[in-house]
């Protein structure tokens, strides 16, 4: 009977596709859109393993076989994953990733999805218009009296506050706060801080009224979305890299922000979200 | 990088933040002490507000770090971002165990002991003071125990505020995908908890000899 189950279970496990996907709203949808995409075009089984914490998580529950597939970022697996210092041109990032992760983890890159979630440099829309600030570049000159607020990954990565205040010049009157990414639009909607890193597809930036100043000298490396699944799975499964292609270039970065704004300001169920734009999208 | 390479090279930064998680830890635990203390006190008197006290310090324990952190930032005196948030929600996870554990302590106390108690005439200060606290003493000494054990690791969470403390490497790590670094952070947290086990578990033990 117990012998029964275990191989009931195997079975069971194999012919299903577990989808991950990191903690934030963007990824959740991303992975509800490939879950909702497998089912309708596969037929086959997908079990959900949403909100795990972060790149990390994500990166090691793939490489030891307990998701089959999430959506990551290229810019994310090429500076924090595979540690290369940070490029800006997309296509050479695209390139090195996929082969990289193909040959070290035995992970597939698919194509990516269309839009460009990069780190935006957020403030307040009423301080922009007060002291006149388009681009990063403009920062520089208030900097000195303005206090930020960033995630911690903005502040470890190798592409993030480091690099972006020396090519910027920017010098703040005090070393940045070191919080919760999520944290920091309240923190800058509240007056607490001024300036902060969001991501540029996040729905909170037109909630709140903030501004993403303009990267004029083009700091920040691409963070163009693909779904990375195990060749495993893959070999296993017929069907579903076609499946996966169909949503290749899909996705703009005013469809992506438009999404998280419905799921996160107007709080719409993620699966409806994702289900009504397979819906008029991919019908 | 091995962990002990990182704590040599970073070794003013790290006890730094010991100090800083140290410093959450004690200020946090001592004013959920002052509050829970006399709190568990006052639901022995008035049992009408056990239920709904001991309810609502139970739904203190279920709101999620980031979402009260979110609820306070907006506060004036108790909010902002910074040491005084994380301690406000530190507080607020550690009064459960408090209160709980001093109610308990004290009506636990054999009612012959009290009735003699009162028989030889004292007042329900002197009862409190000679009697129901000290009999009482352990059970509210392994309450506090409970609130400064998890209280040392809950306190990795103020690093999200801006308050500093091991969390930081452990958020530093997980944002960088780097091991050394959360270990680095989690390690000391882990030899804290379990030396405050240590300490409390020994004053405990010390303390109800005495009752008996």
């Amino acid at each position: 009977m117990g012998l029964v189950v275990l191989v009931l279970a195997a079975c069971a496990h194999r012919d299903r596709i577990v989808v991950g996907s990191k903690n934030f709203t963007e990824s959740d949808l991303l992975g509800e859109i490939v879950a909702q995409q497998i089912e309708r075009r596969t037929g086959l089984a997908v079990a959900r393993r949403f909100h795990l914490g972060g790149t990390f998580v994500c990166h090691q529950a793939i490489t030891a076989g307990q998701i089959d597939l999430y959506v990551e970022y290229t810019g994310t697996a090429y500076t924090a994953v595979l540690k290369h210092a940070p490029v800006a041109d997309r296509d050479s990032v695209y390139r090195v990733v996929a082969s990289d992760y193909a040959q070290r983890f035995g992970l597939v890159w698919g194509k990516p999805l269309g839009f460009n979630n990069t780190f935006a440099i957020t403030v307040r829309r009423r301080d922009a218009a007060h002291y006149g600030l388009r681009r990063v570049s403009d920062l520089a000159r208030v900097a000195p009296r303005w206090k930020a607020g960033f995630g911690y990954e903005f502040l470890e990565r190798a592409d993030g506050f480091r690099g972006l205040a020396s090519v910027y010049g920017l010098r703040f009157a005090a070393p940045p706060i070191a919080m919760d990414l999520g944290l920091t639009y309240r923190a800058l909607a509240e007056g607490k801080v001024d300036v902060i890193a969001g991501n540029s597809t996040d729905g909170q930036i037109q909630a709140l009224d903030l501004m993403v100043l303009e990267d004029d000298r083009r700091y920040f490396p691409p963070y163009e979305a693909a779904p990375v699944t195990r060749q495993a799975t893959l070999a296993r499964h017929d069907g579903l890299a076609a499946a996966l292609g169909q949503l290749t270039g899909r996705i703009s970065d005013a469809e992506m922000r438009r999404l998280n704004a419905l799921a996160d300001v107007e709080h719409r169920d993620i699966a409806t979200v994702a289900r009504d734009w397979l819906r008029s999208n991919l019908p | 990088m091995s962990l002990w390479d990182f704590y040599a090279r970073n070794a003013g930064e790290v006890l730094g933040l010991v100090g800083q998680h140290l410093s959450l830890v004690a200020s946090s635990t001592a004013i959920a002490m002052v509050v829970g203390v006399p709190g568990g006190i006052l639901l022995t008197r008035r049992p009408a507000w056990r239920a709904p006290v001991l309810g609502l310090a139970n739904v203190f324990q279920t709101i999620p770090s980031l979402a009260l952190f979110g609820f306070l930032i907006p506060l004036p005196l108790i909010g902002g971002i910074g040491a005084t948030t994380a301690i406000v929600a530190l507080v607020v996870y550690g009064l459960l165990p408090i209160v709980r554990n001093t109610y308990a302590g004290i009506a636990g106390v054999d009612p012959a002991v009290r009735e003699a108690g009162r028989g030889m005439g004292m007042t329900d200060w002197q009862l409190l003071t000679q009697v129901e606290l000290p009999l009482g003493l352990g059970v509210i000494l392994a309450g506090v125990r409970v609130a400064t054990v998890v209280s040392v690791g809950t306190a990795t969470i103020a690093a999200a505020i801006g308050a500093g403390g091991l969390g930081v490497y452990i958020f530093r790590g997980v944002a960088v995908v780097d091991d050394t670094l959360i270990l680095a952070g989690a390690l000391p947290a882990a030899l804290m908890a379990l030396a405050a086990d240590a300490l409390f578990g020994l004053a405990e033990r010390r303390f109800a000899w005495r009752a008996k």
